[in-house]
C-alpha cells in the first residue's frame, strides 16, 4: 500500500501531460499578446497596448481634476480680471495665497481718486492642496485651477508661482516623439 | 563582388608589409576575425537585452523602451553608459581580488566559446577545431566557477546561497546537456561544429527531425544551465534578492549580465549548429553555384543569426509563460527526468542507426546512400529514422513514467492534502489535540 493516496490520472490526462497541452496553451496566450502588441499600428493605447505613452501622448484627466493655478485675463483688453479683493487668500485653508495690491491714481468724474489694483500675486503650490476653494471664492472668475498636472520643479523656490507665471503659465517641455 | 573588394585590398596591403603569407593567414586574419566576432557578439548581447525588454513588454501589453532613439533602439547604449558611470562598489570584508576577477571569468568563459562556433562557411568561422563541441561544453561550464567565486567572495549570505544554488543547478544540468548532444553526434560522426553542420548539409536534413527528444532535452537543460526562467532559482528575488550578483554594481554587474546573455547566445548557437542545420538553408547555396561566394557566406551568416535568434525568442517566450520552479522540482527534473531520458535517447539513436544499417541491402531496401563523413541516408532511411525519433518520444515518456512512478509520493502538496487521510477515520484530525 502506498504511503499516500494519490489521485489516479486518466488516460486523457496522461495524454494531455505528454503533449504538454497546458504549456502550449500558456505559450499561445503569451504569443497572442506579443503579436497583438506588434500589430498595434499607432503604437498608442488601444488594441494590443494597454499602457499610456505619457510624455508623447498626454492623458485625459478627470473633468473635475484640479491642477496648476492660473490667473485669467480679459480676452479683449488682456488686463487682469483680478480686483485684488483678497477673497481667495481669505478662503484658502492652507494660507498659500498672497495678494499684494497697490494704489493707483485715477480720475473719476473729474476728481482724483485712488484705486486698489493688483500688483503681485504669490501662489505657493507646494502648500496648495488643490481644494479649489479660492476658485469658488473669486468673484470675477479670475483665479482658476486648470487641468495641467506637471508641477514638478528642481527647487523648493520653484513651487512659488508669481503673477507672471500664473498669467502666462509655466513652460514645460512638450515631447512629440 | 564590389561589396567585398576591401577584403582583397586588405590582404594585398598585409602582404606588402613584409609578413609572410602564412603569418597573415594564420595570425593576422584570425585576429581580425576575433575582433569582429567579439564586437558583433557584444552588440548582439546588448541587443538581446533590448529584445528581452521589448518582448517582455509586448507579452505584458506594454511597449517597453521607446524614448531613446527610434523605438528605443539606442537603449542598450544608454544603459551601458549609465552602468559605466556608476560606482563600482566593493563590500566591506569582501575578498577583493576574487570579487574583482569573478566577472571576467564569467564573460571570458562565455565569449571564448564563440571562437569555435561556425557562424557561416569559409571565413565566417574563426577556428574549426575537431573537438569543437567538447570545447564548447568544457569552456562554458567554467562559467560555474565564476558564479561560485562571486557568491563566495561577496561576503553576503544571499550571494553565497545564490552561488551555491546556481552551481548545484549548473553542475546537474551540465550532465543532461552533454548527454543530450550525443544522439546528434552519432549521426554526424564528428565533434567539430563545422563538421556537424556539413554532415547535416550532406544529408540535407536538420537533426531536429531525427532527434526531437534530443533537441528538447538540450533546450531545457540549456535554459537551466543559463539560470534563466523558469529555472532562475539563483536569482529568485523573493528568496535571494539577486543571487550571486547581489553585491555587484556598475560595470562589474553588467559584465555578469553580459555573461548571462552571451551564455544564452552560446546555447542558442550550439542548438542551431547541432539541431537546426547551422547556416544551411534551402536554396541559399545557389548563390555559391552562381559564383557569388562572399554573398553566399554573408547570407549563410544571416541565416545562422536568424535561427539562433528564434531560439533566443523561445527563451524569452518561456520566461514570460512559465512561473519559477521550486528547488526540489528543479533537481527532480534534472536528475530524475532529463538525465534518464537523455540516456534513453542515446540508446534509441543507437538502435535507429543499427536498424538503418541492418536494413540496408536487405530485400533490396536501400537506406544508406553513402557513409563518409556523416550518415547519408536515402529517403527510406530518413523515414525510418524520423519514425523511430517520433516513436522514441513516446517510449521515453513511458519508460520515464515507469522509472519515476513513485515520484508523486514525494509531492509535498499532495502529501499535505492527503497524508492525514491514511488510516485515520474521516472527520478526525490526524493528531489529537492534547496528546
Amino acid at each position: 500500500m502506498s504511503l499516500v493516496k494519490t489521485p489516479k490520472s486518466t488516460f486523457a490526462q496522461k495524454l494531455k501531460r505528454f503533449f504538454m497541452i497546458d504549456l502550449i496553451k500558456g505559450m499561445g496566450l503569451t504569443l497572442k499578446f506579443n503579436l497583438g502588441a506588434l500589430t498595434d499600428k499607432d503604437a498608442v493605447a488601444g488594441k494590443g497596448i494597454y499602457t499610456e505613452q505619457y510624455p508623447k501622448v498626454r492623458p485625459d484627466v478627470a473633468p473635475r481634476f484640479h491642477g496648476a493655478p492660473r490667473l485669467n485675463m480679459d480676452p479683449e483688453t488682456h488686463d487682469t480680471l483680478c480686483i485684488a479683493c483678497n477673497l481667495c487668500a481669505i478662503a484658502c485653508p492652507e494660507d498659500c495665497i498672497d495678494v499684494i495690491p497697490m494704489d493707483v491714481e485715477i480720475v473719476v468724474a473729474g476728481k482724483p481718486r485712488r484705486k486698489k489694483v493688483l500688483d503681485e500675486f504669490i501662489f505657493d503650490t507646494s502648500r496648495c492642496m488643490f481644494c479649489a476653494l479660492c476658485q469658488e471664492a473669486c468673484p470675477t472668475s479670475c483665479l482658476e485651477l486648470t487641468q495641467d498636472f506637471e508641477l514638478a520643479t528642481y527647487s523648493r523656490a520653484g513651487f512659488v508661482w508669481n503673477r507672471e507665471m500664473l498669467e502666462q503659465g509655466r513652460e514645460t517641455v512638450k515631447y512629440t516623439s | 563582388m564590389l561589396l567585398f573588394a576591401p577584403i582583397d585590398v586588405l590582404n594585398d596591403l598585409l602582404l606588402r608589409t613584409g609578413l609572410s603569407s602564412d603569418t597573415i593567414k594564420f595570425f593576422v586574419w584570425p585576429l581580425i576575425q576575433i575582433g569582429l566576432v567579439v564586437t558583433l557578439v557584444a552588440l548582439w548581447v546588448a541587443y538581446a537585452t533590448y529584445l528581452e525588454r521589448k518582448i517582455s513588454a509586448f507579452m505584458q501589453a506594454r511597449l517597453g523602451p521607446m524614448r531613446v532613439g527610434p523605438w528605443g533602439l539606442l537603449q542598450p547604449i544608454a544603459d551601458g553608459l549609465k552602468l559605466l558611470t556608476k560606482e563600482d562598489f566593493i563590500p566591506d570584508k569582501a575578498d577583493r581580488w576574487i570579487f574583482f576577477f569573478a566577472p571576467y571569468i564569467a564573460v571570458a568563459s562565455a565569449f571564448i566559446v564563440f571562437s569555435v562556433i561556425p557562424f557561416g562557411p569559409d571565413w565566417a568561422v574563426i577556428a574549426d577545431v575537431n573537438i569543437g563541441l567538447l570545447l564548447v561544453l568544457a569552456v562554458s561550464s567554467i562559467g560555474v566557477l565564476a558564479l561560485i567565486l562571486a557568491g563566495w567572495s561577496s561576503n553576503s549570505k544571499y550571494a553565497l546561497l545564490g552561488g551555491l544554488r546556481s552551481s548545484a543547478q549548473m553542475v546537474s544540468y551540465e550532465v543532461a546537456m552533454g548527454l543530450s548532444l550525443i544522439g546528434a553526434l552519432m549521426f554526424a560522426r564528428t565533434l567539430s561544429l563545422s563538421g556537424i553542420v556539413a554532415a547535416q548539409g550532406a544529408d540535407s536534413i536538420w537533426y531536429i527531425v531525427y532527434q526531437p527528444a534530443g533537441f528538447l532535452l538540450f533546450l531545457i537543460s540549456g535554459i537551466a544551465e543559463n539560470n534563466r526562467a523558469p529555472f532562475d532559482l539563483p536569482e529568485a528575488e523573493s528568496e535571494l534578492v539577486a543571487g550571486f550578483h547581489t553585491e555587484y554594481s556598475g560595470m562589474r554587474w553588467s559584465l555578469f549580465f553580459m555573461a548571462e546573455y552571451a551564455a544564452m547566445v552560446v546555447v542558442a548557437a550550439v542548438a542551431t549548429t547541432v539541431y537546426l542545420g547551422g547556416w544551411y538553408f534551402p536554396f541559399v547555396n545557389r548563390l555559391q553555384l552562381s559564383g557569388h561566394h562572399n554573398l553566399y557566406v554573408l547570407v549563410s551568416l544571416l541565416v545562422f543569426l536568424v535561427k539562433a535568434s528564434i531560439i533566443l525568442y523561445v527563451y524569452f517566450w518561456l520566461r514570460w509563460t512559465l512561473p519559477r520552479f521550486r528547488y526540489d522540482q528543479l533537481m527532480d527534473i534534472g536528475w530524475k527526468w532529463l538525465i534518464p531520458s537523455a540516456l534513453i535517447n542515446i540508446v534509441l539513436s543507437g538502435f535507429a542507426i543499427f536498424v538503418v544499417q541492418a536494413l540496408n541491402g536487405w530485400r533490396g531496401i536501400e537506406t544508406i546512400e553513402r557513409l563518409d563523413r556523416g550518415l547519408n541516408l536515402s529517403a527510406t532511411g530518413k523515414g525510418i529514422m524520423i519514425a523511430i525519433g517520433l516513436i522514441g518520444l513516446f517510449i521515453t515518456a513511458a519508460l520515464l513514467s515507469r522509472i519515476n512512478w513513485r515520484s508523486r509520493d514525494f509531492n509535498l502538496k499532495v502529501q499535505r492534502r492527503n497524508i492525514r487521510l491514511v488510516n485515520v477515520p474521516k472527520g478526525k484530525p490526524a493528531v489529537q489535540a492534547g496528546s
